[in-house]
């Protein structure tokens, strides 16, 4: 039996007080142990797809569904369900990572977590032992990208929304970033990532979609673009930005 | 929730750079201005022993009580007055007593020492209404928009996190931090006036205790107006600007703009236009009765005495009819003068209310007994010293205080034994008794309340505006 989606668009619209469509009419659905990439160029809709997901936005019209609860409706409830990573990950830099960790994760409601659990994952994720009781201050982006994603797996929430997560890390981090994002999936996470990042994408999502001006323009399984070039079907996809 | 933001709000400020200069700058504040108030309390105590031992040197060696015209009284240095100066030292500490007339109090701490009045005290007040205020704009300018700036409000609200909790948390873990620079060195300060001598009865240390509770609620206010412009505005640059304006208007501008435009919509006559009108009449009524003393006819008797109580007794009546007379108008221009002040400093006080600091200031004077209540307490205290000295002198001397009369005393041989010295100290003391703690509680109450009130409406501002934030 096909198990429900974790998360969900259902004609998901966000037009601004200025007029401008963000997001228009979009659907899709992640499902758990499946990684869903939305691509698409800068002002696509991709971020705002996401910050509907999180309320940070109310939609227009649609819905967005974390969980089965309408994040617009219960938001407080659906949030309970979901982690987010940004693409920038902020953290307080006075804390050091192991206390960055302790505030965030029991603010997402996760508590009874020992010091060698926040050690354990902040190996997991590939930050360095001697990093994990120094303050942020002096932390590079992947440093902090890494902090982020331990946060979201101690959360240990069935669904996971990632904003771009690998912009701007050095292709080594990025690749380690997506190996524990497919060792999440395995895990039976439900994961919405956003990116600019074709050939990752093609790598380790389930589903693609390409967003341009808030449109879901191409929804494809990784099955149905096995034989596909990703790279050719974005640039069509895209092109009509350039025109 | 809201105990765990508490608890990061105050880790995040305690590990700050913000908190060291704060703590270090309120605690050598404090703490100084504890040191002050003591030595000045020493020093106070000292001059005030002083002036009453060169006031009963004076009539050292006088032998008749009618030679005492006049004696001083003294207003003794209040512990706490040190500490919240209010207008302990802008008022005279002493009055001269003659029996009769007018008391006006003399010789202020400013007066006698200008340059302190330049730049006045380091006291709680002070440290209160300006230096605590400021460091409330400069704890709460970034509560909300600096998580914005720093992006950790989108990472706080990706969680399941009431809005509502949230700012609560974050205005009670700022006030929190804030206290914490406030109140250890006012401990160490309480710590060090034993020190130099200085004991606190019950009532000064309610008194004490209500001053730092308005503190702690006038710090609280600005807190929460750094808030409410926090939640308003995306960024923290413009949320300081926003904040250091208003706190200038609020504590260097609107009191001192209070009293200006009190000052030019009622206005109070002056001492000197009240003294001139009162010495014209005077002059008039004198002049009345220089007549009546050219025309007045000694008792037809050969016994000298008979003759000098005649002549008393009329010059006596004149007197008294003369002061009657010139209390009546005095009385009616002091009313008048009174009415108009009370109405001026009522105006003022209402303009004033709307800084939060200027609250602080009146609560902290009425609750202290150093607001302007305090003058009118000496001089009223100082008038029922007054009549006790009158009756005392009536008794001593046979005659009534203040006014002229000739005394004729006869020395005839028979008087072997010379005359003893008079003892001064059978005078009557003046014991001036400070204003409780209960007669200004409902001015600080009132006064209290309107901040209270103020530390409301920012927050309710603040909570209005973080529901419609964009935490993005």
């Amino acid at each position: 039996m096909e198990q429900q989606p974790l998360l969900e668009a259902n004609g998901l619209t966000k037009r601004y007080e200025d007029g401008a469509l963000a997001v228009n009419n979009v659907s899709f659905s992640v499902r758990p142990g499946e990684i869903y990439a939305m691509l698409g160029g800068n002002g696509a809709g991709k971020t705002t797809t996401i910050n509907l997901f999180l309320n940070f936005l109310e939609p227009t019209s649609g819905e967005a569904r974390i969980a089965g609860i309408a994040s617009h409706a219960d938001p407080l409830a659906a949030k309970k369900h979901v982690a987010f990573v940004s693409e920038n990950v902020m953290l307080y830099t006075n804390f050091t990572a192991v206390q960055n960790l302790a505030y965030f994760v029991r603010l997402g409601g996760r508590t009874g977590y020992t010091t060698e659990d926040y050690r354990r994952v902040l190996l997991r994720v590939g930050l360095q032992e001697e990093a994990h009781h120094k303050k942020l201050k002096g932390f590079s982006k992947g440093m902090r990208q890494k902090c982020g994603i331990a946060i979201a797996i101690l959360k240990d929430a069935p669904a996971i929304l990632l904003d771009e997560p690998t912009s701007g890390l050095d292709p080594k981090s990025g690749y380690e970033f997506m190996q524990l994002l497919g060792s999440l999936r395995d895990e039976g996470k439900a994961i919405l990532m956003s990116t600019h990042d074709i050939f990752r994408a093609k790598e380790s999502a389930d589903t693609i979609g390409i967003m341009r001006q808030g449109n879901l323009v191409m929804q494809q399984s990784r099955a149905a673009l096995s034989g596909e070039d990703l790279e050719r079907l974005y640039m069509e996809h895209m092109a009509g930005v350039t025109e | 929730m809201v105990r765990l933001i508490i608890e990061k709000e105050l880790r995040d400020i305690f590990t700050s750079s913000k908190f060291l200069v704060t703590f270090g700058i309120c605690s050598v504040l404090i703490i100084l201005s504890f040191l002050i108030g003591a030595r000045n309390h020493q020093v106070a105590t000292a001059q005030y022993e002083a002036s009453k031992r060169a006031n009963d040197l004076q009539y050292e060696g006088v032998t008749d009580w009618t030679r005492v015209q006049e004696y001083k009284i003294f207003l003794p240095p209040q512990p706490l007055a040190t500490l919240v100066n209010g207008v302990a030292n802008d008022i005279g500490r002493t009055i001269e007593v003659r029996g009769r007339g007018e008391l006006r109090s003399q010789d202020s701490r400013y007066g006698d020492d200008p340059i302190f009045a330049l730049f006045r005290f380091l006291d709680l007040e002070f440290i209160f209404s300006i230096v605590l205020t400021l460091f409330a704009i400069l704890f709460g300018y970034d509560l909300i928009n600096g998580e914005k700036e720093r992006g950790t409000l989108r990472l706080t609200f990706s969680n399941a996190i009431p809005r509502t909790g949230y700012i609560i948390a974050k205005f009670i873990g700022a006030f929190l931090a804030l206290a914490v620079p406030l109140l250890v060195p006012i401990l160490a300060g309480i710590l060090i006036l034993p020190a130099f001598g200085i004991t606190l009865a019950g009532d000064d240390w309610l008194k004490l205790a209500l001053i730092i509770g308005a503190g702690i609620i006038t710090v609280g206010a600005f807190l929460a107006l750094a808030l409410f412009v926090s939640a308003s505005t995306e960024r923290s640059s413009t949320s300081f600007l926003v904040l250091l304006s208003l706190w200038i208007v609020m504590v260097m501008i609107v009191p001192r703009l209070s009293v200006v435009a009190a000052d030019q919509i009622v206005t109070v006559p002056s001492v000197d236009e009240i003294n001139s009108q009162k010495s014209r009449f005077m002059s008039q009524i004198w002049n009345e009765d220089r007549g009546r003393m050219n025309s007045y006819t000694p008792p037809k008797s050969q016994n000298v005495q008979e003759v000098m109580a005649g002549f008393n007794k009329f010059m006596q009546e004149l007197a008294d009819a003369r002061e009657k007379k010139f209390n009546e108008l005095s009385a009616r221009l002091n009313e008048e003068r009174t009415n108009r002040q009370a109405e001026q400093q009522m105006l003022a006080m209402l303009v004033s209310g709307v800084s939060p600091s200027a609250l602080f200031t009146l609560a902290a004077g009425e609750i202290n007994g150093t607001s302007l209540r305090m003058e009118r307490a000496f001089l009223e205290q100082a008038k029922e010293y007054q009549r006790q000295y009158a009756a005392f002198m009536k008794e001593k001397t046979g005659m009534n205080t203040g006014g002229f009369s000739f005394v004729v005393r006869m020395v005839t041989d028979d008087d072997a034994a010379p005359p003893k010295p008079i003892n001064i100290r059978e005078l009557p003391q003046f014991a001036f008794t400070p204003l409780s703690a209960a007669s200004g509680l409902g001015a600080y109450t009132g006064y209290t309340g309107v901040l209270a009130v103020y530390l409301l409406l920012f927050f309710a501002g603040a909570y209005r505006s973080f529901q419609r934030y964009d935490v993005r």
